[in-house]
């Protein structure tokens, strides 16, 4: 062997090729990939197996005779381009399918990654202390390059970046989200009873005290009026939410108190 | 099949503006926002392979586009018939995950209905309902 | 009396209750569904603000459709959040549902615009920003202190977001931020 990169670009392969033969997850990943547009759902899946025997041949080639191997090798990633090239352009929702189960969709990177095999592949690197070192450091730019598996190492930097900068933490108490008093109504027995007459979306909110007061366009008796509930602004207590139908001069229709009970489900 | 419980939300589809917009008509070539349609997980063996609904213990019958289910909105009891338009939603990205009215709940997303269709049964600004789904 | 206390005070004084309404009215039922499965709701309108008139918005649909909107004093705006008319741009992208009258105006009980709905992962957090992966592409999230509010495995949402982690599936309701892909976040549904 007078070249230490058909090593790497061996292991890489059969890493591959075990993903599409053997992993139970081959199936879906097939059918998650460019192929299953390409060549429909029945034969996406004897299409990606074949592409792994493929990676396992060349990977084999590779360790036995180098010097076929390598350009074989090439020969499987200028493939590798086309394949990346035609599921950006026609197949934008698919996974890769290239390298693990994980679904990655094709960006930059994989691109990036499969003109490296081509590269490694023309490329010898010889057998020496410093060839070895540089291996290693193709290895990792491999690893980089690899969007499977950013969970291993992106994530987990990524998250060790937000613990330490706290960067969505804020200073101080929180307002109450009107999201959280809207959810809080909902979750009331007030607003399921009149839900169905609702009309509109919540109009307009504002603060009384320890109440927030939700306002929502009604249908009472065949009559546009308004709805206002009171949601307890501060604490959580759906059994406590009011409500109140007022017609457009003013009047008060209907006034209405939350109870644990009746409900009926549907 | 008898109906199910679940969650019902929204996704556009068709042409649109916004991240909606290279949404595309859907798995069935026909979603638009606009129409009374849905994103049902099990529309074929692809689909059900990305939602995998079994993950959070459910069970969806297979039904192709076109297919006529029946969402009930359990807050108000607004009901809304719509047909298969798109493969959807990821159910297993959210096993488990409950939202609730009153003292009823719901767990797992079962539908996506298009924006046409969920607004007429419930407040877009509410991304998730507690829904029954069945066929009539 | 201002139109709020009055408000106020019918709910919170209202000393008499008029008792819980009966199921059978609450959950009267609804009339035959007018539009059938699969067809098109005349009553939803979907497209893009083009001028603004009085209380009418003009919008074309993405399909082209010319809709014109009436807006009126029980419509309720959605723009991130509860808003009014005078919020509303030209370029905003809306939903809106009403009512279709006889000179083919649409007379709005509740529009929503710029509102989106997604499914992403969330790839990385920076100063008040999350950054989404969605469909593969990115989609830039701001949170806006004292609207934005999470949801942690279903529990009643909350305004600390600081409990948002990296790698996690969310789906998030925000307001697009016209023309980029850009949204200032709503409701953030997650698991912590």
């Amino acid at each position: 062997m007078t070249s230490l990169q058909p090593i790497l670009l061996a292991a890489v392969l059969l890493w591959s090729a075990r993903l599409k033969t053997f992993s139970k997850y081959a199936e879906s990943s097939a059918r998650r990939s460019p192929l299953a547009r390409l060549l429909g759902d029945r034969r996406a899946v004897p299409a990606y197996r074949g592409v792994g025997v493929i990676e396992a041949a060349v990977a084999v080639l590779l360790l036995v005779r180098p010097s076929i191997g390598t350009w074989a090798c090439a020969a499987l990633g200028v493939g590798f381009v086309a394949y990346l090239a035609y599921g950006r352009l026609f197949a934008k929702e698919a996974s890769c399918g290239c390298m693990s189960a994980q679904p990655s969709p094709i960006r930059a990177r994989s691109f990036l990654r499969a003109f490296l095999v081509i590269a490694l592949a023309l490329v010898p690197v010889p057998v020496s202390l410093a060839g070895a070192g540089l291996v290693v450091a193709e290895a990792l730019l491999f690893a980089a390059l690899s969007t499977e598996l950013d969970r291993h190492w992106l994530v987990p930097l990524r998250r060790l970046k937000a613990r330490w900068t706290h960067p969505l933490a804020s200073p101080g108490d929180f307002p109450v989200p009107v999201a959280s008093s809207v959810e809080q109504l909902q979750r009331s027995s007030a607003y399921r009873e009149l839900a169905p007459s609702l009309r509109s979306d919540l109009r307009e909110h504002w603060d009384e005290g320890e109440w927030r007061l939700l306002l929502y366009s009604v249908t009472h008796a065949g009559v546009p009026a308004s709805v206002v509930f009171a949601v307890p602004r501060l604490r959580y207590a759906p059994t406590d939410v009011r409500a109140a139908v007022v017609a457009e001069s003013g009047e008060t229709l209907a006034t209405l108190h939350s109870a644990a009970q009746p409900e009926y489900a549907i | 099949m008898t109906g199910v419980y679940g969650e019902v939300s929204w996704f556009c589809c068709g042409s649109s503006w916004g991240p909606c917009g290279t949404a595309g008509h859907g798995a069935c070539g026909t979603c638009n926002s606009g129409s009374y349609q849905h994103a049902w997980p099990n529309t074929s063996d692809a689909c059900h392979a990305i939602t995998n609904p079994e993950a959070c213990g459910t069970s969806l019958s297979r039904r192709g586009c076109g297919f006529k289910h029946y969402t009930t909105n359990r807050c108000t009891g607004a009901k809304i018939g719509t047909t298969i338009a798109d493969c959807g939603p990821q159910t297993d990205l959210f096993c488990g995950e409950t939202s609730c009215c009153g003292s009823v709940c719901g767990s797992n997303r079962l539908i996506d209905l298009t924006p046409a269709a969920f607004s007429a049964i419930a407040s877009l600004s509410n991304g998730l309902r507690p829904a029954y789904v069945d066929v009539v | 009396m201002d139109r709020r206390a009055l408000l106020t005070s019918a709910v919170l004084a209202g000393a008499t209750a008029f008792g819980s309404l009966a199921p059978e009215t609450a959950f009267a039922q609804a009339a035959a569904q007018p539009v059938q499965p699969g067809e098109k709701d005349p009553n939803f309108a979907e497209g893009r603000v083009t001028g603004l008139v009085d209380t009418m918005l003009m919008v074309t649909g993405s399909d082209n459709t010319l809709w014109r909107i009436r807006i009126t004093q029980g419509t309720s705006i959605w723009k991130l959040r509860p808003t009014t008319l005078d919020k509303v741009a030209v370029g905003d992208g809306l939903y809106a549902r009403g009512a279709r009258l006889a000179d083919g105006t649409l007379a709005a009980d509740a529009v929503w615009v710029n509102i989106v709905n997604l499914q992403v992962h969330i790839a990385a957090l920076s100063r008040n920003t999350i950054h989404f992966d969605h469909r593969g592409k990115r989609v830039v999230g701001h949170v806006v202190p004292g609207t934005s509010a999470a949801v942690y495995n279903g529990t009643p949402a909350i305004g600390d977001m600081s409990m948002v982690q990296v790698g996690k599936h969310a789906q998030v309701i925000g307001a697009w931020l016209p023309d980029t892909n850009e949204i200032e976040i709503a409701t953030l549904h997650t698991s912590a």
